[in-house]
């Protein structure tokens, strides 16, 4: 009971169940209080009106004339066998009428009473109405109401069996509904378990109506197709890290295996130690940017966002290039309009250009130009740095941003510079587009500014 | 200062078997905690030159935890949080909680060694200053007003950074520096700059300093980073 009044399509169905049921009766029941109590309306008035009729014809032409008008009234054929009349004079003896007389002297005088009369044999539930003329004598004028209770009983009953049907109508509508939704909701859960229980490829079948149920299924198989692409993304990563830890660590084996071989010298021991050593900072260097990418690509801001001007930041890391640039032979150029300012992280914001200047170094070649350009508008903040070296393939451009993927693994390098840069600047929800600087390579990366009052 | 007393809170046994030699090869005289309680304890009730704290101790604690209570005691020892917990978010808060460097694992010993020295020195300031505005070394002057170098009396034109850079060198002078210690105090960035940036920064400043000069200044550590003064 507890678990079928916790189903919502039970207390859905239970409430629009409830809601026909009332309205039904509410619509029986002003049907039954109106029409009858306009039938009664009818009755009182017409009463009333032969009344008058009557005692002003009695008035006028006399208790003879009136008599002889009752009689026909009553031999006319016209509801004959609902009417009731009587004349009696002032003496009480009756003149015309269908019923004996009238002896009861407590019924009040011009009001129109519900009364039992008797004529003939029968005893008649009745309305009457007695009207007493200045010469003293009476006059009854009623319905007989028999027919009319008839008709009272036939609509209650009338009432009652469509109530009755339509609270049956309701439960069945409610079991119906019931039915049909856990009918959909079966397939959702159906799914969702199958998937729960590591099939992730499995989908909602639709029912090819396009209501509620076909769009949440929809979105939900939508959902899952994205999960599901997550996930061989970090199974992707995960491969191609444990690949290219892999290497390295069979290198240091290698090399300390050799110099174990045989009798150990002095010397290949020494030799080992330190390649094993500068071997390892080297992965370590690879493990902490492995997790500065993935910590950027979590989403989660280390820190709120600051206000970082570009300018300072640029500056910072030309003063630190710049030895670099001038051994290389490179001329690095700065180029920046205005004051720009960006709710960002200053670290990571100096991460992004310290990858790029250095990639710009690095493969730019010598001599060359390197520039590093910023440019403010309403919108954005856009970061472009161009060399004027031999540029990225454009089918390579899209690989260059895939973790450990190198275009010149002759060079040192971990291959992760352009990976941190793109998470980076995907936490800043901003679009990193690589480009010909004919000749050279062109990388810039549009950061979003939020309106002006946000920050 | 000899000997200066260290106090290593470290559970791991390889790690601080491994720790206490290497500082006591440094000329510290260790003090070893392995428990919270002990640790707060030995913290609060004596006299310590240093103090270098692991973060992932038993039982979930965290040593930030211990640097926090020391802290409220108005403790001012230079704390060194040493941690496996690497990503910067864990390093802006052990920095940010009291500790005044963070290390992390795993670590090279020299570079471990080169902070604790510059830690000390930092907490007993050098008396090589003439007046507050004057730095020297031998030969060299570095007027912090001005901005002017001099040395032997010719005037050395540096830029803004490298005055920082060799200011930084002056001060901690006959100590060993490392290149992430000079990114980060110099720079004030906590990434990896990819190629030698730093040596190549040395290498200029070094021309600057020491060319035309029989006395150098600046000399480099070999796989450890550089050590600015007199002697080699």
């Amino acid at each position: 009971m507890d678990r079928i009044w916790h189903s919502v399509a039970f207390r859905l169905a239970l409430l629009c169940g409830g809601l026909v049921v009332a309205s039904v009766l509410v619509l029986s029941s002003v049907f039954y209080f109106v029409s009858l109590g306009l039938l009664a309306r009818n009755i009182d008035g017409k009463i009333m009106s032969i009344t008058e009729k009557f005692s002003e014809d009695a008035e006028a032409n006399g208790l003879f004339i009136l008599a002889q008008r009752i009689e026909s009234t009553l031999s006319d054929g016209v509801d004959s066998d609902v009417e009731i009349l009587l004349l009696t004079n002032a003496l009480g003896q009756k003149l015309a009428g269908n019923i004996s007389g009238w002896t009861e002297t407590s019924t009040p005088f011009d009001q129109t009473i519900d009364r039992v009369v008797k004529r003939g044999e029968r005893l008649l539930p009745s309305r009457i109405r007695l009207h007493k003329m200045t010469d003293g004598a009476l006059l009854v004028v009623g319905r007989d109401m028999q027919d009319l209770s008839e008709i009272r009983s036939l609509i209650a009953r009338a009432v009652v069996i469509g109530g009755v049907s339509a609270i049956l109508l309701a439960i069945l509508a409610t079991l119906v509904f019931r039915w049909q939704l856990e009918q959909r909701i079966w397939a959702i859960r159906h799914t969702t378990q199958e998937i729960e229980a590591g099939n992730l490829d499995r989908r909602i079948v639709l029912a090819g109506i396009p209501d509620e149920f076909d769009r949440l299924s929809a979105d939900i198989n939508r959902m899952l197709d994205r999960i599901q692409h997550l996930m061989e993304g970090v199974r992707h990563v995960s491969n191609t890290i444990a690949h290219n830890l892999r290497t390295p660590l069979g290198l240091i084996r290698g090399h300390l295996e050799e110099a174990l071989r045989g009798v150990p010298e002095q010397r290949k021991l020494e030799e080992a130690g330190h390649f094993a050593i500068s071997a390892i900072d080297d992965l370590i260097v690879v493990l902490e940017k492995l997790l500065q990418i993935a910590e950027a690509e979590s989403g989660a801001r280390r820190q709120p966002f600051e206000s970082v001007l570009l300018r300072t930041v640029v500056t910072d890391l030309l003063e630190l290039y710049d030895a670099a640039a001038e051994a290389l032979g490179v001329t690095l150029t700065v180029d920046i309009e205005g004051e720009p300012t960006l709710p960002g992280d200053k670290d990571l914001i100096a991460g992004i250009l310290a990858n790029l200047i250095d990639n710009a170094l690095k493969y730019a070649g010598s001599p060359a130009n390197v520039t590093i350009q910023v440019r403010e508008t309403a919108q954005a903040v856009s970061i472009i740095v161009q060399d004027n070296g031999p540029g990225i393939a454009v089918h390579e451009r899209a690989k260059v941003l895939q973790r450990f993927y190198r275009l010149n693994s002759d060079r040192p390098g971990s291959g992760l510079g352009l990976s941190i840069v793109s998470a980076f600047t995907q936490l800043h929800d901003g679009t990193l587009f690589i480009e010909d600087a004919q000749p050279g390579l062109k990388v810039r990366i549009e950061l979003p500014k939020p309106l002006a009052q946000a920050l | 200062m000899p000997f200066p007393r260290l106090l290593l809170i470290e559970d791991e046994q390889d790690m601080a078997r491994y720790l206490i030699k290497g500082l006591e090869e440094a000329g510290y005289s260790v003090t070893h905690a392995e428990q919270v309680e002990q640790a707060l304890n030995l913290a609060l009730t004596q006299q310590w030159d240093l103090m270098i704290v692991d973060r992932m101790l038993p039982n979930e604690q965290d040593g930030l935890e211990i640097i926090k209570t020391v802290r409220g005691a108005a403790v001012q020892t230079p704390v060194l949080v040493l941690s496996a917990l690497a990503s910067l978010d864990d390093r802006v808060r052990g920095l940010r909680e009291g500790g005044d460097d963070y290390l992390t694992k795993p670590f090279a010993l020299p570079e471990l060694l080169a902070r604790l020295e510059a830690l000390i020195r930092r907490a007993n300031p050098a008396q090589n200053t003439l007046n507050n505005s004057q730095l020297k070394l031998a030969d060299l002057t570095l007027d912090l007003l001005s901005r002017k170098v001099e040395r032997a009396g010719q005037p050395i034109i540096l830029q803004p950074r490298e005055f920082k850079l060799l200011e930084y060198l002056v001060r901690n002078q006959g100590q060993v520096v490392t290149r992430t210690m000079l990114l980060e105090s110099v720079w004030d960035f906590h990434f990896d700059p990819g190629t030698n940036v730093i040596d190549v920064q040395i290498s200029r400043l070094r021309n600057k300093i020491d060319k035309g000069h029989s006395t150098p200044l600046v000399h480099t550590v070999r796989g450890i980073g550089y050590r600015f003064g007199l002697d080699g």
